[in-house]
């Protein structure tokens, strides 16, 4: 499938209602909202929700052309909007603003790298359920209950790389530490076209490791929190 | 969203198109200077105040068009993240001249150099259109070193519409003091 990367979306006011809360951990949520008529949006792109007077960005998780549109949530105890949306009935609605943000997919000749921590994976499902695939992705997430979308994304991905940060039992199945150990470790040298998403923390030592070993690479960011 | 990632904390910054570069780079020089450029007009337009809504609209739309300016300098012509990016055409540097056109109208004939200055509104007016032409150079500097062949549209458009805006902010400036009925101090030998 040809993905589109180049149409110019203008952010516009909305609302969606609520149709469906699937949990993916004990900490992490997806919720699904129905999609207004004129609303379009590009994989990577993100929206600001908005429930009375308090607002956070949020990146869509699903494909454009699904009927309805996803948002990927990480429930943060004492949290300004992730407590509320993590139990606010099926029907409530909500008012947001979009698309944002130019994370979106560039096709090229180099290998594309996806790097995410936690809920930055979202954009990268958007882009696998959009039809991107022969990506690397790597994952990070502290223990393994977190591995959410792992399924859409091995289908998509020429290689699907879970790092767990957390020191529990080794399975194999999974590369034990950071992201950046990975990359350091084991990306064969070359140029890449290297997309990172998630902790402030992550994108910069992400982006020291390319300027020091894939220097012919090109970097795109969204950082999270 | 969050103002710092500290990827730049080495001396490298990443374009818009996704390279790393230096920060010494004269293409870091010319997108530096076109910021700069674009806060002296927020100083201007913070002056006027928003009583003088007319010049205040126009001076913000320039300021966006100079956003967009600096995205396109930010990106490098081939890359497929020049189709993320509105450009800068025909009808912006149209906008331009219309308005010096409409403020040359109301303002008395220019018969010697005038003194930069007179009103502060002028005079924010005049750094502005000084600041202007050093980003113009810097560009010209820039697009004659990185580039091998004639700049793509997209830059010679920015080329007149930087050279257009100078004209546009020294009208300003004599506009400014038209505005404010302040005397303009012509150049004594």
């Amino acid at each position: 499938m040809r993905v589109r990367s180049s149409v110019k979306t203008k952010a516009e006011n909305y609302s969606a209602e609520l149709i469906e809360r699937r949990w993916l951990s004990n900490k992490s949520f997806e919720i699904t909202l129905t999609k207004p008529k004129s609303f379009e949006y590009l994989p990577g792109q993100w929206i600001r929700l908005i429930h009375h007077t308090v607002e956070r960005d949020y990146s869509l998780v699903s494909s454009p052309t699904d009927p309805d549109f996803a948002l990927c949530i990480r429930n943060i105890e004492g949290g300004i909007l992730s407590p509320g949306l993590s139990n606010a009935p099926v029907g409530s609605c909500f008012n947001f603003n979009g698309p944002h943000g130019y994370f979106t997919f560039r096709p090229s000749t180099r290998p594309a790298v996806f790097v995410a921590t936690g809920t930055g994976l979202a954009p990268f499902v958007s882009m696998a359920r959009s039809g991107v695939t022969g990506f690397i992705l790597l994952h990070g997430v502290r223990s393994a209950e977190d591995l959410y979308y792992a399924s859409v994304l091995k289908t998509a991905a020429k290689q699907y790389v879970p790092c767990i940060s957390e020191t529990e039992r080794s399975s194999g199945e999974y590369f034990q530490g950071r992201v950046s150990d990975y990359l350091q470790e084991n990306l064969a040298p070359g140029p890449y076209d290297f997309y990172l998403c998630g902790r402030r923390e992550m994108i910069r030592e992400v982006t020291f490791l390319v300027d020091e070993k894939f220097s012919e690479s090109l970097i795109f960011t969204e950082v999270f929190y | 969203m969050k103002i710092y990632t500290g990827t730049g904390d080495r001396g490298k910054t990443s374009l818009f198109s996704g390279q790393r570069i230096s920060k010494a780079e004269a293409r870091i020089e010319a997108y530096g200077d076109m910021d700069e450029l674009n806060s002296i007009i927020g100083a201007l337009v913070a002056s006027l105040g928003p009583e003088h809504s007319g010049p205040v609209e126009e001076l913000q739309q320039i300021q966006t068009d100079l956003f967009t300016i600096g995205a396109l300098l930010a990106t490098t012509p081939d890359s497929p993240a020049m189709d993320a990016i509105a450009g800068i055409a025909q009808q912006h540097i149209e906008f331009l001249e219309t308005s010096i056109d409409r403020m040359e109208e109301a303002l008395p004939e220019l018969k010697s150099f005038i003194l930069p200055g007179g009103h502060p509104t002028a005079a924010w007016a005049h750094m502005a259109r000084t600041v202007c032409r050093r980003t113009e150079r810097r560009i010209v500097r820039f697009l004659d070193a990185s580039l091998k062949v004639q700049a793509p549209d997209s830059y010679q458009f920015v080329l007149i519409y930087i050279n257009r805006l100078s004209d546009y902010l020294f009208v300003v400036a004599r506009y400014c003091n038209y505005l404010f009925d302040a005397p303009e101090k012509l150049w004594q030998k």
